[in-house]
């Protein structure tokens, strides 16, 4: 088995976790900017939501997200008349993702909220401006800056737990490494799996490299 | 008839009561300077001016509008806002924004303008105070005196009927104190109406129409600066004035 037969084999389900990584992260993160904005509201309800969601995210292996995801969550909407039993495993996959992950993200949203200068919003507020305006131009992009390195953070966990997604059947880097050893009768599995590691490490390196272009750029505030 | 009119301000911190009954009209192109000791409630009272806090209660006049400030709304809140504005003591520049944009934000998303009108009258502000250089700088590549002057520029270019300026030195290193003070002088000079509070009394005596001494949450003493510096009829201000003057 050659090397480069190996690397290329894996690297089949590259566009499957890259996928997967993105899609779920984007959905995370819009889940733990809506969290930390229940975290943040004067109401206990909001903020109990907020606090429940919260625990049950951070509490559960994602292992268990997934698989709650792919075979209760069909049976769930089957009971409000809705049939997914034909739907992509992807949405499973970057269902159980996002939700257990979402949690997470919740807090390193509500940190970098509550790190934001108070005196931010004060001084929008004297110049006129309205709630939504205060928020879209002053706050969030200040609060997004603020939680870039944790964010970061959060990326490259991600990326390792879409290799979770193989339980559900879906043929990513890490299944496609599982069936290649499993061709070879486990004979190059460990040769394998190095090459899996590094692979994984690489795609890490290159977006530890973008996120610290994008700080680098960012770093007035 | 007064530009603005408040009375009986109240303001209460849990069952603390901050600001316990204030008086006070300003007319137009007056300058009142609040005095006074730290901890006394002058910025509270700022805030409770322009709604950056909420009074308890009292009445308020401003351009023929009454308010009652136990009731307040949006509206109440957007008209006092978007007619005044407010230089702060750690300058409060938005971080995010470039000088320019610190100050066209104010004139795009409070006074509804559009973005190359706001553009011009930016530019035209930040001439005004010199920085026009540092249009494209962020305010951590600024100096303490040159964002106090950007705050500035950024209150100005609002056409406010009314600047509240909250220790606008106090936290600028001494020699950066002249320009901004030359700025606020310049201001005053063309008819600006504003209430200044600072602890520069000599800044205090030449720039005020009128002086207020506050203690305690409330005016203990007021009247122009030839009065309060040297013929005050609380014992306390001469006691205040005495005590910033040793320290000096």
């Amino acid at each position: 088995m050659s090397f480069t037969g190996t690397v290329k084999a894996l690297l089949a389900g590259l566009p499957s976790t890259l996928f997967i990584l993105i899609v779920s992260f984007i959905l995370s993160s819009i889940i733990g900017l809506f969290v930390a904005w229940l975290a943040s509201q004067s109401d206990k309800f909001s903020r109990g939501l907020a606090k429940v969601y919260t625990g049950l995210s951070r509490g559960t292996p994602p292992l268990l997200m997934l698989l709650l995801a792919y075979y209760e969550l069909p049976k769930i909407l089957q009971f409000v008349g809705i049939n997914a039993n034909d739907w992509s495993k992807y949405f499973f996959a970057i269902f159980g993702l996002s939700v257990g992950f979402g949690g997470y993200m919740g807090e390193v949203f509500r940190s970098a909220f509550e790190s934001v200068d108070r005196s931010q919003f004060e001084a929008a507020y004297s110049v006129g401006m309205e709630r939504k305006d205060v928020f879209k131009e002053i706050i969030l992009p200040q609060l997004f800056v603020i939680a870039l390195p944790n964010i970061q953070n959060m990326f490259l966990s991600f990326l390792k737990a879409t290799s979770l997604v193989y339980v559900i059947g879906i043929a990513d880097m890490y299944q496609d490494a599982t069936s290649l050893a499993n061709v070879h009768q486990g004979v190059f599995q460990l040769q394998i799996f190095l090459v899996l590691g590094v692979i994984y490490w690489l795609i890490t390196v290159v977006f530890d490299y973008l996120f610290k272009l994008y700080i680098k750029k960012h770093d007035y505030i | 008839m007064p530009l603005l009119q408040i009375k009986n301000l109240k303001k209460k911190f849990d069952k603390k009561n901050i600001l316990k009954g204030v008086d006070l009209t300003i007319n137009k192109g007056e300058v009142i300077v609040i005095i006074g000791p730290s901890g006394s409630g002058k910025t509270t009272l700022l805030k409770n001016i322009n709604f950056l806090e909420q009074p308890t209660s009292g009445e308020m006049n401003f351009k023929g509008h009454l308010i009652n400030l136990q009731k307040l709304n949006k509206q109440n809140e957007l008209l006092l806002r978007r007619h005044t504005a407010m230089v702060f003591q750690n300058y409060s520049l938005f971080k995010n924004k470039t000088a320019l944009e610190n100050i066209t934000e104010g004139l795009i998303y409070g006074k509804k303008m559009d973005k190359n009108k706001a553009n011009q009258i930016a530019l035209k502000e930040l001439n005004a105070v010199n920085l026009s250089d540092k249009k494209d700088s962020y305010p951590a590549q600024l100096s303490g005196g040159q964002q106090q002057r950007i705050g500035i520029a950024r209150a100005t270019a609002l056409d406010p009927d009314l600047i509240l300026f909250d220790e606008p030195t106090s936290a600028l290193d001494p020699e950066l104190v002249g320009t901004v003070i030359d700025d606020i002088d310049n201001l005053a000079n063309k008819g600006q109406t504003m209430i200044v509070v600072t602890h520069l009394m000599s800044f205090a005596k030449r720039i005020g129409t009128k002086i207020l001494f506050f203690e305690d949450g409330q005016i203990k003493d007021s009247g122009t600066p030839d009065k309060i510096f040297n013929h005050p009829d609380n014992k306390r201000v001469e006691e205040f004035l005495s005590a910033i003057a040793q320290d000096k």
